[in-house]
């Protein structure tokens, strides 16, 4: 029997041992194999991906603030008041199973990169995972409807704190997307919290703390709070355009006050960031005044008395409102 | 509220943020700038005979309750989550003697 060369054993020794190590693809820049998602590898199922931004221990000693959180839509993103959660399969139903290109016959066709279009803000993580977790996810969706519609309560509780299990948790905030310009400042590293201080941490497993030259920044809700349509998308989508219009018709006509500024210290909700359904926020965002009088109006010789009602508004915040 | 654009093209309104690129228009208020709307809202009235046996037009009502509600519907309906923003209400009169 002819031996194989040396070289031909070495090859399939190395493709071997490339496809064993964690599916991601080579970046350009330096140093975003120290973060979460390539030290992990690819989550494989919802649970996994939980498990790979899992923040619980941050409450032992942020109680307060997860308290704040936990009442935020942020705490679970793919859900939201139920309507999003509806939406991903809308947009699945109604979207990628329409069009032609999308590769989408049927809802175990999904992939991540067709979720995305959604999970760009509302699990930015699961960029993170296989493709197994995009079909679970519409999965679960199914069977949270489907046990509405059968008026299985406690199956479709399940099924909802399943999907909430998922959503922008600390560590989205504080470590995934706490740096924007990565080849500027650093990619975000496992292990470190990254919020307003540099050093130690006192934690197992986030020691480390740096300053995200960010997270005070209105760009750091930016990159979920919408420019317009996400072009980078290969079927772009567009949901909230606050961003946009912060930039455009708030800063550029002189405005200067950030997103944090009103949402989270002004407005004293810290981490609960809401908008207009916290009465505070409803009120100092909107300026509303009213006045009205009545006379005997003359439609030539026909009386016609009206009234007039004059109303003047003035939003404050620093976006459009409604946006969208 | 914005508008947005279906798919980036034509003059056709897009609904889910999957079809949504671009904004048609936008009918909200804008950040920082005052926004006025006038409404004229007439009494009714009803077709009278006067003393003169002439066919004359009178305010059924001297008073008009007013309510301007300010609402967001998060989903264009009144059906689905709407929200009360703020509100006015007021009574005006009208005199009841004169010509």
């Amino acid at each position: 029997m002819k031996l194989a060369p040396l070289w031909v054993k070495l090859s399939a020794a190395a493709f071997v041992i490339c496809a064993a190590s964690p599916v991601f693809a080579e970046k350009a820049g330096i140093g975003w194999q120290e973060g979460i998602a390539a030290k992990s590898g690819k989550a494989k199922t919802m649970a996994e991906l939980a498990k790979m931004y899992d923040s619980s221990s941050c409450i032992d000693c942020h109680q307060d603030t997860h308290n704040d959180w936990n009442k935020s839509i942020h705490a679970r993103s793919i859900f939201g008041t139920s309507r999003t959660a509806a939406t991903f399969k809308t947009a699945v139903i109604n979207g990628l199973m329409e069009w032609p290109y999308s590769g989408v016959k049927k809802p175990e066709d999904v992939k991540v990169e067709h979720l995305m279009g959604c999970a760009k803000c509302h699990l930015p993580q699961l960029a993170d995972a296989e493709d197994s977790v995009a079909k679970e996810i519409i999965a679960t969706i199914d069977n949270w409807q489907d046990a509405l519609k059968k008026k299985d309560n406690a199956k479709a509780t399940a099924e909802a704190d399943k999907l909430k299990g998922l959503n922008i948790n600390c560590l989205i905030c504080h470590n995934r997307n706490a740096i924007t310009h990565k080849w500027t400042d650093g990619y975000p590293q496992a292990g470190v919290v990254y919020g307003s201080k540099d050093g130690d941490h006192p934690s197992d497993a986030f020691p480390k703390m740096k300053t995200s030259p960010i997270m005070s920044e209105s760009i750091q809700c930016g990159q979920c709070h919408g420019l317009g349509p996400n072009m980078e998308l290969d079927n772009p989508t567009q949901c909230c355009t606050s961003y946009g219009s912060y930039l455009w018709a708030y800063t550029a006509e002189g405005g200067s006050e950030t997103c944090q500024d009103c949402h989270m210290k002004k407005s004293k909700l810290g981490h609960n960031m809401q908008s207009y359904r916290d009465p505070g926020m409803a009120k100092a965002a909107v300026e509303f005044k009213a006045e009205a009088r009545a006379f005997h109006w003359r439609d030539g010789a026909t009386i016609k008395p009206k009234a007039v009602v004059k109303v003047e508004m003035v939003n404050h915040a620093g976006h459009s409102i409604p946006d969208g | 509220m914005p508008v947005p654009q279906q798919l980036g093209r034509g003059d056709r309104m897009g609904r889910g943020p999957y079809e949504k690129s671009g904004i048609i228009e936008d009918t909200g208020l804008p950040p920082g700038k005052e926004v006025r709307e006038r409404f004229d809202i007439f009494f009714p009235t009803e077709e009278v005979e006067d003393e003169n046996g002439k066919w004359v037009t009178k305010p059924t009502a001297s008073e008009l309750d007013l309510e301007v509600k300010l609402w967001y519907l998060p989903f264009g309906t009144m059906n689905a989550d709407p929200f009360l923003w703020d509100e006015f209400k007021q009574t005006v009169r009208i005199s009841t003697t004169g010509k």
